[in-house]
């Protein structure tokens, strides 16, 4: 089991009302597996990614992350965690605009204290992995789209996590570019990568193993 | 990972110019005009330091009595030195100091050349080890072994010599004594409040061996034994004013022994002192507090704009921390940023101080070099500026956007920064209300400094010209030169005086008729003249002093003011002409006229008691020729006046003064502090609003979207100029308001020193505010316009 999560409850106060993000939900995510959350806007689907990611908070329930609590944790030893095992892939891809491609991909080794020669090690494999080894010195204004994304992932995964999180990771690129990168995902996922995805296509929740449809916050099992 | 936090924030630096350079431009004037002004204090602090003994000598001032207002002076009898050092044992030599002449410029005569001098020193021969005077022809030992020798530095000698051979030379002064050159010294250090260019013995005058405890002119400087009680020795000293003074003739009550160190900047209350190299430690603590205000407005800019810009940062700083960064790396991150942007400023102010220097003598009225910069405390004073302004510029943005969370990522954090909001617009009130408090204080500086200019004195100091003829070799010359100028066609009068208003006259007091131990102390000035005319006194009852007095007349003919007149207690002028005047000058003295007040001394005193008098004989000389010319062709006059002068006086060197000149140099302090509050309110304001400017391009940017939609609504430039420029204003408003008490409370102590002083009107507060405004406004509105005049298409299309 990688990761549980049994009745959780999010929400905020709004006017008076309280307004569940999330309601009473249950998940249980084993190793190796590719998940796609589905559901429309508004659905919870970026929030419960953002608590798995243990980027947000809840209010109740309990999160188990490879048998540790993650409710209980202090805030220190939750980023450990986070920063040990899960790659975030995001849909506007988040490069550091300051940072060349190689640069960007290298980032989390050095907030993981790796040395020098492992750091240049790791980040030329992925650039070979994801054939960018020629635009590694470029800038992210200097790539397209598709390419920043790949950049996007090459940094989640340089790391080695065992769990990557894509919140609608091909949202903004067109259909050909989109479907490039379920394919690699669809390989990581083959690799043994655990992946969980949020989206609103179809398609793209096929690549998954399992499919999971959310609405207003709770699991929709229709 | 540390290089990687450089890389990181020099780029930083490098995509944001704007920012960049704002911040540089500011910090760097900062950093530059603390440079100087720390260059400037370094060196005033190092005064006197350098002596072998500096730690030892003290120069005796002393305390008067209540007549005399209870001032502090330098000066005192030539008795109480070597009373000093008779019974005092742990004070180890002393040494008497007076310029010669009381002060008075001499007259040198070398062959057939004269030259004026105003270094020339009467002082004991201890003077020279006490103050390590290092000799280049002589020693110290044997300099004033001979009778009549005079030693001198090398500039001096130089400007009587030139290259030529100076020793076994001889000197005249004054037209009296014959001196020899007996040793050459090297100039004494530049920061040393010693300033002797030449001097001589003492003990060859009746200064040095007659002497006794009434008149109060020389300077006396003590040495001490190491670690002696300086407390103990000052009782020991005051004690010995009881024994040698009787009761009724203390007029000083107390000796004070200043550090010698210290001279140099704490000597504003203490008079009578002839060094003409002192500070003033006031001038140093506001010129510090100034300079840092400058810096600090530079540093609030950095403030602003760096959380101005922290939604363009946000999600830089969100990808790393989910990338794994923690607040502490984040905070390092911006400490880097700032420290880096700080050292680039530090370098281009730095540089900028060599090339300003020049602008800033003014301020200083201290001659820097070049040299002066590069001293080592101002180099660990800009190690230490770079530490302090990376904490306090660097600290608030730091902490502040270190703690943005990484959920902005994903657009969950969107709360206003409403604390951040507040903190930055307290900032920039606080940089408006420096600068509008700065410039309330120079328009109220530079009023006061007209109202002087303007202010009726009671006379007339304009085209009056004072020529020394005080070394005259006797009074035929004088008189002699009097006549020929009084035929020149373009002189009105003359008047040979002993005293131009303000400037040597003799202390006396006037008694009333009735018992009356107090008296009022007033100066007295002789004259053979006729000062209402040439000074364009307003006679109020009376006459002028008599022209002519014929031989053997004993009476003393008198001028009082109304000071005198009313302590005097007569109801009206009339009453006094005629009367008998007691005043230290025996039984004969009456009064033949009485004048209105005027200002012979500066505005910041009141008319003290003033009384001219004439008489066939009388302690004092006659030094002065008062000539009030009336001519355009100055030149040409003064070429005139100097040959018939060279004619009359031949072994005297020409030595005048135009009085309009000396009462404008009254205010000389002044009219520093009128300059410096200039440059120092153009700084602070020039940078408040490259603030401001900076900090409207951003609000302009961050409402493209707004400012796109209003326009596709309707709204005109003028509007949206409107919309943006408002809140700033609001701003200045407040700063104002904040700026106006503070400006008064500091003005009104300001004019305080001053007996005659200018109201602080309205509208020089409502004259800053305005031109507050108007500043803000032009700069705000810039950024405003070319928002406004955008095309809102683009700004809505992104997105």
């Amino acid at each position: 089991m990688l990761l549980e999560l049994n009745n959780i409850f999010k929400w905020v106060n709004q006017g008076g009302n309280r307004v569940f993000l999330l309601k009473d939900l249950n998940l249980e995510v084993e190793e190796g597996e590719f998940i796609s959350i589905m559901g429309p806007s508004g659905s919870g689907k970026s929030t419960l990614l953002n608590v798995i990611g243990m980027l947000d908070g809840f209010q109740e329930g309990e999160y188990k992350f490879l048998d540790e609590s993650v409710h209980a944790m202090k805030e220190k030893n939750r980023s450990k965690l986070y920063k040990e095992y899960i790659g975030f892939v995001f849909q506007a891809y988040h490069l550091i605009d300051e940072l060349t491609v190689y640069e960007n991909i290298e980032t989390p080794l050095l907030y993981k204290n790796i040395k020098s020669a492992e750091r240049k090690a790791l980040v030329a494999d992925m650039l070979d992995r994801f054939n960018i080894v020629g635009k590694k010195d470029l800038f992210p204004a200097q790539l397209s789209g598709g390419q920043q994304q790949l950049v996007g992932i090459a940094r989640a995964l340089v790391a080695k996590p065992k769990l990557i999180l894509a919140d609608e990771p091909t949202g903004n690129l067109n259909s050909n570019q989109g479907e490039e990168i379920m394919q690699l995902f669809k390989e990581l996922n083959q690799e043994g990568v655990t992946i969980i995805q949020a989206t609103h296509s179809e398609t793209n929740a096929a690549y998954g193993s399992r499919t999971l449809h959310l609405l207003d916050g709770r699991r929709d099992h229709k | 990972m540390i290089r990687n936090y450089f890389k990181i924030a020099w780029r930083n630096i490098l995509a944001n110019k704007l920012f960049t350079l704002l911040n540089i431009a500011g910090l760097a004037i900062g950093v530059c005009v603390c440079v100087i002004l720390f260059s400037f204090v370094n060196k005033e602090l190092s005064y006197d330091k350098m002596y072998s003994n500096s730690e030892d000598i003290y120069r005796v001032n002393m305390e008067t009595s209540e007549a005399y207002d209870y001032e502090t002076w330098a000066t005192m009898p030539n008795a109480v030195g070597p009373a000093i050092v008779a019974e005092i044992p742990q004070v180890e030599t002393m040494t008497r100091l007076i310029k010669d002449d009381f002060g008075a410029t001499a007259s040198l005569k070398i062959g057939d050349k004269n030259y004026t001098e105003d270094g020339l020193y009467l002082a004991d021969a201890s003077l020279f080890k006490m103050f390590d005077f290092k000799f280049l022809q002589g020693n110290s030992e044997t300099a004033f072994s001979e009778p009549k020798s005079i030693v001198l530095s090398m500039s001096a000698k130089e400007k009587l010599f030139g290259a030529k051979e100076a020793m076994h030379k001889l000197i005249t002064v004054n037209n009296s004594d014959t001196l020899q050159v007996s040793g050459i010294y090297a100039d004494l250090p530049k920061n040393s409040v010693m300033d002797c260019a030449m001097v001589y013995n003492i003990m060859d005058s009746w200064m040095g061996t007659n002497v006794y405890w009434s008149n109060a002119s020389y300077e006396t400087y003590v040495q001490l034994q190491p670690n002696a009680d300086v407390a103990e020795i000052e009782k020991r000293a005051t004690a010995l004013i009881d024994k040698n003074v009787d009761k009724d003739g203390q007029y000083f009550t107390k000796f004070i022994f200043q550090p010698l160190t210290k001279i140099h900047l704490y000597s504003a209350d203490v008079r009578e002192g002839y060094s003409t190299k002192l500070g003033n430690i006031t001038t140093i603590k506001s010129l510090m507090f100034l300079s840092l205000l400058v810096l600090f407005i530079a540093c609030i800019n950095y403030m602003n704009l760096a959380t101005a810009n922290s939604r363009k940062r946000a999600k830089g700083i969100g990808v790393n921390k989910v990338l794994g960064a923690n607040r502490r790396q984040m905070l390092f991150l911006f400490y880097v940023e700032t420290g880096i942007l700080v050292l680039v400023s530090i370098i281009v102010g730095y540089a900028a101080s060599f090339l300003t220097l020049p602008l800033f003598q003014n301020v200083t009225s201290s001659e820097l070099a070049f040299s002066d910069l590069l001293a080592a405390p101002i180099l660990v004073g800009l190690l230490l500026i770079w530490i302090v302004v990376t904490i306090i510029a660097g600290s608030y943005p730091a902490i502040a956007m270190s703690g943005i969370s990484p959920l902005i990522l994903v657009n969950k954090s969107k709360k206003k920064n409403s604390a951040s909001e507040y903190v930055r617009k307290g900032l920039v009130v606080f940089q408006f209300a420096a600068s509008i408090v700065l410039i309330i204080a120079v328009t109220i500086i530079l009023q006061q400094m007209a109202f002087i200019k303007n202010k009726n004195l009671g006379y007339d100091p304009n085209g009056i010209i004072a020529i020394s003829v005080k070394s005259a070799e006797n009074q035929q010359q004088i008189d002699a030169f009097t006549k020929a100028v009084e035929k020149h066609s373009n002189v009105e009068s003359v008047s040979a005086v002993q005293a131009m208003p303000g400037v040597g006259e003799s202390g006396r007091s006037v008694q009333k008729l009735v018992t009356d131990n107090v008296g009022l102390p007033i100066a007295s000035c002789r004259t053979n003249g006729k000062v209402v005319k040439t000074l364009k006194l307003n006679l109020l009852a009376g006459n002028e002093l008599p022209e002519h007095i014929a031989e053997g007349d004993s009476i003393i003919y008198t001028l009082i003011n109304e000071k005198i007149l009313s302590y005097l207690d007569y109801k009206t002028a009339e009453d006094a002409v005629g009367k008998i005047i007691n005043t230290e000058l025996g039984s004969r003295a009456i009064i033949t006229g009485v004048v209105k007040n005027f200002n012979f001394s500066s505005l910041k005193e009141d008319v003290g008691g003033y009384m001219y008098y004439k008489s066939s004989s009388a302690p004092e000389g006659i030094r002065t020729l008062l000539v009030r010319y009336n001519t355009q062709k100055l030149p040409q006059f003064m070429g005139q006046l100097e040959k018939t002068f060279n004619e009359n006086l031949p072994n005297t060197a020409f030595d005048y003064q135009f009085v309009d000149r000396h009462v404008a140099q009254l205010y000389a302090s002044e009219e520093k502090t009128a300059s410096t509050a200039t440059i120092f309110s153009a700084l602070a304001i020039f940078i408040a609003c490259l603030g401001l400017f900076g900090l409207a391009a951003f609000m302009a940017e961050q409402r493209t979207k707004e400012i796109g939609v209003r326009k596709v609504l309707g709204a005109t430039v003028a509007n949206l100029t409107k919309l943006l420029t408002k809140d700033f204003l609001k701003l200045v408003l407040v700063a104002f308001v904040i700026a106006a008490p503070i400006a008064y409370w500091l003005m009104n102590k300001w004019l305080l020193d001053f007996a005659y002083r200018t109201e602080m009107s309205w509208w020089v507060f409502a004259l800053a505010g305005l031109a507050a405004v108007l500043i803000a406004l032009i700069t705000v509105s810039f950024q405003a316009i070319k928002a406004a005049i955008a095309n809102p298409v683009k700004s809505l299309r992104t997105e």
